[in-house]
């Protein structure tokens, strides 16, 4: 039971995260493959500044925004004006620096020994997990209700406008730079949050938890759900992870010899998912109705 | 002093597998526009190819490169084919075609574990013979591999700079519908240029695979710095791509010297923001 609440909670964090980047790509155009890189940073400074220096927990996720912000604004600064590819690469170089970072500095981290133990903010008995859980929920109803406000308000339709056609928002008045990097910056602060949160999740972090596998997650659950729709982050992650990980690992008979094997074919099946996705239905799987009126803004 | 010797030195030894990498990646960069990620399971694939002729064959490690490397080309030929040409036709934007090539280098890469397994293989080497230059030691197998980069590189040099099919390829990538008025087939030069490129890759992966192991993340661990690389070189610049894929080796080697090996990468992927950066400062 315990490790079913994990899962749900672990699902919760995916679903931020993937919702997340739906505003970043899905409604700004801003290609973030470093996710696993703002969320592991989160949740390695979490981790230290409550296991090295006893900062207690919502101290230590202050502190964290803080810090995270200070990185992404610098990081936006430096990356938003570049075109796309590029940002898609530099976001990955970015990813790829945390984890090695966390390898090398051993005197913070612990490197690949380990750093732990990151004690839940609040112990309640036999319902602390559950607790957290119900609090998860709650952080994750936040974020839905933001993105909702997002699609409702005429920041969103700036933000859809500057994805389809930089330059005609931007001949509009438009600033279009600052409202990136303004979105960029908050967006990715607040992966660093889920981070955050994820720290007394995993209660022991390891760098082998920072692997680009886990941004692929989140951008197979975004493509597969459809990028554009407010919902298909969500509903992407239900379907990957609700069925990879909670159902086929915890109710599924495999036998112990094979289930090394079914990570693996889950990453593959992710690939060929993201691959038919791209290819036959680039609007989501589940929704293609969604954005007509909007791909019309774009260049003909 | 030292210093600059022995990384300039140990540089070039160690930088004949990224060399590859980086020119074999370099042409689709230039004919196709976008960054293809798949291309690390080239890399990958090749060294696992030449794991199956060396190793289950049971044929020479000198013999065994040249059947994966070609292998390796015609992988990469097939994922043109059945992935990339498809995407093409349908109009998917570059930003979306990494994305894809990021889907199907996942799909390659755990599709291999799937079937090999994901512990370490490993090369049979040749037998290792120890030569002394310039008062540093270096093994026959670290000189065939940099006179294998030597003759790949004069060769797609002179391919794309001097033979009318490099001419087409420049012509298709500076203006495609230019290049088919005036007769090229756009399809034939593509095929050409994704099996040359996957054979780069291919010769890229059995190098570094035979100087330390094979495992199928080695394409994924070595595709950043390789993309990096090209970016840095210029688009398409078979010598720009030889260059600074030297001089990465080069200042990996220097930094790993005086510190840490992750500290070099550290350093270079660093590095590649600010001149991303600068570049894109330059050109708005």
């Amino acid at each position: 039971m315990d490790y079913f609440i994990f899962s749900l909670s672990l699902m919760l964090i995916y679903v931020g995260l993937a919702s997340l980047l739906h505003v970043q790509f899905g409604l700004l155009g801003i290609p973030n493959f470093g996710v696993v890189g703002f969320w592991g940073f989160g949740m390695y400074s979490v981790g230290v500044l409550n296991v090295q220096a006893n900062v207690p927990f919502v101290f230590a996720l202050i502190i964290t925004a803080v810090l995270a912000l200070i990185i992404t604004y610098i990081l936006g600064r430096v990356i938003l004006q570049l075109e796309g590819q590029a940002i898609l690469c530099a976001t990955l170089a970015f990813s790829a620096i945390i984890t090695l970072l966390v390898v090398t500095e051993k005197w913070l981290t612990f490197g690949v020994v380990g750093l732990g133990t990151i004690n839940y903010p609040w112990k309640s008995g036999d319902f602390t997990e559950f607790t957290y859980f119900i609090f998860l929920v709650i952080v994750i109803a936040g974020i839905q209700h933001l993105i909702a406000r997002i699609h409702k308000s005429s920041v969103g339709r700036v933000m859809i406008a500057i994805r389809d056609h930089e330059e005609l928002a931007s001949s509009l008045g438009k600033d279009t730079f600052t409202i990136k990097l303004q979105w960029f910056t908050a967006t990715s602060v607040l992966m660093a949050l889920l981070g955050g949160l994820s720290a007394p999740l995993n209660q022991f972090l390891t760098p082998n938890m920072l692997v680009p596998g886990l941004t692929f997650a989140v951008w197979i659950s975004l493509v597969l759900g459809g990028k554009e729709h407010r919902f298909g982050a969500m509903i992407g992650v239900f379907v990957t992870f609700g069925l990879f990980d909670i159902l086929i690992e915890t109710y599924a008979p495999v036998a112990p010899k094979y289930a090394v094997m079914v990570p693996n074919i889950k990453l593959f099946l992710y690939g060929a998912m993201l691959v038919l996705a791209l290819l036959y239905r680039p609007r989501g799987l589940l929704f293609s109705d969604e954005g007509k009126a909007s791909r019309s803004v774009g260049p003909v | 002093m030292w210093l600059i010797r022995d990384s300039i030195f140990i540089g070039l030894l160690e930088a004949s597998p990224l060399v590859l990498a980086a020119m074999g990646f370099t042409l689709i960069y230039y004919l196709n526009g976008f960054i293809n990620f798949a291309y690390g399971e080239s890399i990958t694939y090749g060294a696992y190819f030449a794991v199956l002729f060396n190793v289950s064959f049971g044929i020479g490690f000198y013999w065994a490169i040249f059947p994966a490397a070609m292998l390796a080309g015609l992988l990469s030929v097939a994922t043109y084919l059945f992935f990339f040409r498809p995407a093409f036709l349908r109009g998917v934007d570059p930003t979306e075609m990494i994305i894809l090539s990021i889907g199907l280098s996942f799909m390659l890469r755990y599709g291999l574990v799937i079937v090999v397994g994901a512990e370490n293989a490993y090369l049979n080497e040749p037998s290792i013979g120890y030569f002394k230059v310039l008062e540093l030691g270096a093994t026959n197998l670290q000189l065939v591999a940099l006179i294998l980069v030597l003759v790949v590189a004069f060769n797609l040099y002179w391919f794309v700079h001097k033979t009318g099919f490099g001419e087409n390829i420049r012509g298709l990538a500076s203006n495609e519908e230019l290049a088919m008025v005036s007769g090229i087939n756009p399809h034939k030069v593509s095929v050409l240029v994704w099996f040359l490129s996957g054979v780069a890759g291919g010769l890229s992966g059995i190098f570094s695979g035979v100087f330390s192991t094979v495992n199928p993340l080695m394409g994924w661990n070595i595709i950043l710095i390789t993309v990096m690389v090209s970016i840095v070189a210029g688009v398409g610049s078979v010598k720009g791509a030889l260059v600074a894929s030297v001089a990465a080796g080069i200042l990996a080697a220097a930094i790993t010297l005086i510190s840490k090996p992750l500290y070099a990468e550290i350093f270079m992927l660093t590095a590649f923001i600010g001149v991303l950066w600068f570049r894109g400062a330059k050109v708005s």
